[in-house]
C-alpha cells in the first residue's frame, strides 16, 4: 500500500510510471506482432509453439508491472489474458476464431486502459472482455481436461542442471604451453560444459596475457580442481547482480524449461531505453563545454606572448585535439537519437487489420525500409500523420471486394508503406492500389464547404492542397477512421512544421501515393545564441568557422567597411546592430562570428554570446517575412520567435549586393 | 476574387476596426484570432510587417493594418487581436485595433466600394455594407497581402 509506507516522491514516482509506459509500450508493440502472426494458426491443432511462449511473457510483464503501479484494470486484464495463453500453451488445443478476437479486443481494451492512465482519465470498463476471456478459457479447460489447471511449470534460479555463470580467468604459461594446455584448449572445454557468454583478453599487471570468460553452465567440484591445476580460476558470479544486468532473468516463470538465456531474442542488456530529455540535457553539457572551450582558446590567445614557443605549440596540438574530440562526441549524441522509422511502421499491421475487419475490406500491408534511421523528434511526430494517411488507404482508397472484382483487380487490396533515405532526405509513401482520389468529387466537396478555388483544371498538387485545408474533412466526423481528431490538415501542418513536403501521385481507379519527404535531422541544429541591439538570434554552429572576441576600438576603418586583423589578414567586420538597424551596443568587447573562407571570410559582430544550443529550426516561408540573411526561426521554450541567421548568404550579400540590406537598415522603429 | 466570392456566398463575416473605422473579412478567410504578446521584429522586412509570431507551431508573419492602410503605428493594448487569415497556402496573421463581432451579411446589401472612398485602405476595399447606421468595409485579403503595389517611400534609400 503506496498511501501506508514512506512518503512516495512525487518525482521519482512519476519517473517511475514513464518507465513504465515506455515499458508497456514495448510490449504492446510485441504482442499485436505476435496476434497478427497468429492469426495463420486458427483452427490448426499445433499452434506455433515460440509465439505463444512469447505472448505469454509479455502478458505476464504487464500483469507484473502494471501492478507494481496499481493499475488494477491492467494488471487484471493482462492476468486474464495470460490464463487463455496458459490454457493455449498446456491445453494442446487449437486457437479458435473466437479466442483470437478475444485476443485481440482484450489487448486494445489493455491499451485502453495503460492510456487511460497515461492520460489520468477514467479507464475503460474491462468486465465484459474479462468475463468473455474467462468463458473462454473454460472451454479451452473443458477440452484439455485438467492441464490448464496444473500450475506453469516451475523454473529460473533453480535450474534443472544448476547452471549459473561463472568468471573463469586462463592465464597461459609455458609449463602449460608445454603440458599442452593452451586457450584454445579452455575455450573447447567450456563450450563443451556450458555456454562462453562473453570472452576477452587482457594484459595482467606483470604483462602476461590472460583470458577472462564469462562462462554459463554447470561445473562441479570435481570439475573445478581439474581446472584448477590448468591454470584456470573459477569465480561464482553473484546472481543478484547477474539478474540485474539481465532484466529478463527475472522474469519469474520462465518458458523454456531448460531456461536457455541466449535463446531469447535480442538480448535486452543490449539495448538501453534513454528518456530524449535526458540526451537533451547531454547535448546542453556539450554546448556548454563548447562555450568553454571558446573562452580558453580566448585567454590563450591573450597569453600566447608570454609563452616560449614550444610550449605554445604544446598547447595549441592539445586544443585541436579537444576541437576534434568535441566534435566527435556532438555527432555521436546526435546519432544516438536517429532511431530506426520501423518504429512508426511496427503498429500499423495492427490498425490496418483492425479497420480492414470493421470495413469489411480485404487489405494486405506491406512495410519496407523499416531500417532507415530518422530522429527520434520526427519519429515522435510522424507517428499519427502517418497512422492517419494509412488509415485513409484503407477507408477511402481500397475498395470492397466486390467492387475490385468488378473492376478487374485482385479482391485483396494492398497497401505499401515504405521509407528511404536519399542525402539528408527520409522519403515515407504511403501508396494504396484502390480507387484513386476522385479530383471532381475533391473540388465539389471543397467549393460546398467554401474553400478558395484555384482557377483551372485541378492537379495532384492542386486536389492535396484542398484535401489539406481545414475545413475540408469536416464531414467525416462521423467516420471513426478519420475522425480521431487528426485531419489531413493536420498531417499537412505535421510536416510543414518539420520543414518537410508533402505531394501527391494518385491515378483514378489504379491506386494514390502519398509522399513525405522529411530531412533526416536537419529540423535539429545547433547553433549558438547571440544577443545583438538588445534582440536574440541564433546562429547555426556549422556555419562558424571560430568565435573571437573583439575591442571595437581594434576595428580598422576601410572607407564604408570595417576590418579586423586576423591570422595575419584582414578580415572584413559586418555589425549585426547596423545590418539589421538596431540599437548599437557600447560594449567595448564585443564577440566575432568568423564565417567563410578565403575571400569570402566575413566577421559578424554581435554584442554578445549568450549559450550554445540544439535549436529545431522552423523555415519562413512567405514572401512578406523572408529575407535575406534569415534561414529560419526557432523557440527557445518561451514560445517567443528566436530568428535564425544564414551566414553563408548575409556574406554573399554583403558581397554582392551591399546595398540590398543596408539600404533599409535605417527604417526599423 | 475567388475567397470573396466564396465568402459572400455564405454570406457570414468577422467584424473588426483599425483606426477608428469597421472593417469585414469573410469568416471563410479567418482561421483563428489570438491576443498578441511579443512580436520579433524581422530586420528589413516590409515596413507594415510588424515582425513574426509562433501560431500553432507555424512561423506568421504578422501585418500590422493600421500601417498597411497609412495610420499611425498603435501601442498593443488588451484589445489588440491578431487575426490569422488563410490566402491559398498561405498563412498571415492581420494585427487590428480589436475584433469581437460575427455578422452575417446578405450579399444584396453589399455595394461596390464609392468612388469618393479614398486614402491607402480604399484599394483594399472590395465592397461597402451598411447594417443599421455601421458602414463597414469588406475588405479583399489578397490585395492587403500582395507586395505589387508601392510600399511606402524608403528614407534611407
Amino acid at each position: 500500500m503506496s498511501q501506508e509506507g514512506a512518503p512516495l516522491d512525487e518525482v521519482s514516482f512519476s519517473d517511475f510510471l514513464d518507465d513504465y509506459f515506455a515499458e508497456c509500450d514495448e510490449h504492446l508493440i510485441g504482442v499485436r506482432r505476435l496476434l497478427l502472426s497468429l492469426e495463420s494458426s486458427i483452427g490448426r491443432d499445433a499452434i506455433d509453439r515460440p509465439v505463444l511462449d512469447d505472448l505469454f511473457r509479455h502478458f505476464h510483464s504487464l500483469k507484473g508491472i502494471s501492478g507494481m503501479v496499481e493499475v488494477r484494470g491492467a494488471e487484471e486484464l493482462a492476468h486474464r489474458l495470460e490464463d487463455y495463453l496458459r490454457a493455449l500453451r498446456s491445453g494442446g488445443r487449437a486457437l479458435t476464431r473466437d479466442g483470437l478476437e478475444a485476443l485481440f479486443d482484450g489487448t486494445q481494451t489493455l491499451e485502453q486502459v495503460i492510456a487511460a492512465r497515461r492520460a489520468s482519465i477514467p479507464a475503460p470498463p474491462i468486465d465484459a472482455i474479462a468475463d468473455r476471456i474467462a468463458r473462454i478459457v473454460g472451454a479451452a479447460a473443458m477440452a484439455s481436461g485438467a492441464a490448464a489447471l496444473s500450475p506453469a511449470p516451475a523454473g529460473g534460479s533453480a535450474s534443472p542442471t544448476g547452471s549459473r555463470r561463472w568468471q573463469i580467468t586462463f592465464t597461459p604459461s609455458q609449463e602449460l604451453v608445454a603440458r599442452g594446455i593452451r586457450v584454445d584448449v579452455i575455450r573447447q572445454r567450456l563450450s563443451s560444459a556450458g555456454e562462453i557468454v562473453s570472452a576477452s583478453p587482457r594484459v595482467t599487471s606483470g604483462g602476461a596475457v590472460a583470458f577472462d570468460f564469462v562462462f554459463a553452465g554447470a561445473i562441479d567440484a570435481a570439475t573445478a580442481v581439474s581446472w584448477e591445476r590448468d591454470g584456470v580460476t573459477i569465480e561464482a558470479i553473484d546472481d543478484a547482480v547477474a539478474g540485474e544486468l539481465l532484466p529478463d532473468a527475472i522474469d519469474p516463470a520462465p518458458i523454456d524449461p531448460a531456461g536457455r538465456s541466449s535463446d531469447r531474442p535480442v538480448a535486452p542488456s543490449h539495448v538501453v531505453r534513454v528518456d530524449l530529455t535526458r540526451l537533451d540535457d547531454l547535448m546542453r553539457n556539450v554546448g556548454d563545454l563548447v562555450i568553454s572551450r571558446a573562452r580558453l582558446g580566448d585567454t590563450l590567445a591573450r597569453v600566447e606572448q608570454r609563452l616560449a614557443a614550444a610550449d605554445w605549440r604544446a598547447i595549441q596540438e592539445n586544443a585541436v585535439t579537444i576541437d576534434r574530440q568535441l566534435r566527435t562526441l556532438r555527432e555521436g549524441i546526435m546519432r544516438v537519437r536517429l532511431v530506426p522509422v520501423g518504429e512508426i511502421f511496427r503498429r500499423m499491421p495492427f490498425v490496418v487489420r483492425d479497420l480492414a475487419r470493421e470495413t469489411g475490406k480485404r487489405v494486405r500491408l506491406e512495410l519496407k525500409g523499416q531500417a532507415t534511421e530518422i530522429d527520434k523528434f520526427l519519429i515522435e511526430r510522424m507517428m499519427d500523420p502517418v497512422l492517419h494517411l494509412v488509415r485513409n488507404a484503407v477507408s477511402h482508397g481500397i475498395e470492397t471486394a466486390a467492387e475490385r472484382i468488378a473492376a478487374g483487380k485482385r479482391p485483396e487490396g494492398t497497401i505499401v508503406l515504405s521509407a528511404a533515405t536519399a542525402g539528408d532526405i527520409v522519403r515515407i509513401e504511403i501508396a494504396d492500389d484502390g480507387r484513386g482520389v476522385d479530383a471532381a468529387a475533391v473540388v465539389a466537396r471543397a467549393h460546398a464547404a467554401g474553400l478558395p478555388m484555384p482557377p483551372g483544371p485541378p492537379d495532384a498538387a492542386t486536389v492535396l492542397s484542398l484535401i489539406c485545408a481545414p475545413g475540408f474533412s469536416t464531414r467525416d466526423e462521423s467516420d471513426r477512421a478519420s475522425g480521431r481528431g487528426v485531419g489531413m490538415s493536420v498531417v499537412k501542418s505535421a510536416v510543414d512544421e518539420l520543414s518537410g513536403a508533402m505531394a501527391l501521385e494518385t491515378e483514378p481507379g489504379a491506386g494514390t501515393r502519398f509522399i513525405l519527404d522529411l530531412p533526416v535531422t536537419l529540423a535539429i541544429t545547433d547553433a549558438l545564441i547571440a544577443k545583438a541591439g538588445g534582440e536574440t538570434f541564433a546562429v547555426p554552429q556549422n556555419a562558424v568557422r571560430e568565435v573571437i572576441e573583439i575591442t571595437v576600438g581594434a576595428l580598422l576603418q576601410v572607407e564604408r567597411n570595417e576590418m579586423i586583423p586576423y591570422r595575419g589578414a584582414a578580415l572584413p567586420v559586418v555589425r549585426l546592430t547596423r545590418l539589421f538597424g538596431l540599437a548599437e551596443s557600447t560594449r567595448e568587447r564585443q564577440h566575432l562570428f568568423v564565417v567563410g573562407t578565403g575571400a569570402s571570410a566575413l566577421g559578424i559582430a554581435v554584442d554578445r554570446i549568450i549559450g550554445q544550443r540544439e535549436v529545431v529550426v522552423r523555415t519562413i516561408t512567405d514572401p512578406l517575412a523572408r529575407v535575406d540573411g534569415i534561414s529560419g526561426a526557432t523557440d527557445l521554450g518561451d514560445g517567443h520567435v528566436v530568428l535564425i541567421l544564414d551566414p553563408a548568404v548575409l556574406a554573399r550579400t554583403l558581397r554582392e549586393r551591399p546595398d540590398r540590406i543596408y539600404a533599409a537598415g535605417g527604417t526599423g522603429r | 476574387m475567388t475567397s470573396a466570392t466564396a465568402g459572400a456566398g455564405l454570406g457570414s463575416y468577422i467584424l473588426f476596426s483599425v483606426s477608428g473605422t469597421t472593417y469585414a473579412l469573410p469568416t471563410a478567410d479567418v482561421r483563428h484570432m489570438e491576443m498578441i504578446e511579443d512580436i520579433t521584429r524581422v530586420p528589413n522586412a516590409p515596413s507594415f510587417v510588424d515582425g513574426v509570431v509562433f501560431s500553432r507551431g507555424q512561423v506568421v508573419p504578422v501585418v500590422n493594418l493600421r500601417v498597411r492602410f497609412g495610420f499611425e503605428r498603435a501601442p498593443v493594448d488588451l484589445r489588440t487581436r491578431l487575426i490569422v487569415v488563410q490566402s491559398a497556402s498561405r498563412t498571415i496573421g492581420l494585427l487590428v485595433d480589436g475584433a469581437r463581432e460575427f455578422v452575417s451579411i446578405p450579399p444584396d446589401s453589399v455595394q461596390p466600394p464609392h468612388e469618393a472612398l479614398t486614402g491607402m485602405s480604399g484599394r483594399y476595399v472590395e465592397g461597402v455594407a451598411s447594417i443599421g447606421d455601421r458602414l463597414i468595409l469588406i475588405l479583399n485579403l489578397e490585395r492587403i497581402l500582395s507586395f505589387a503595389d508601392p510600399l511606402p517611400a524608403d528614407p534611407a534609400a
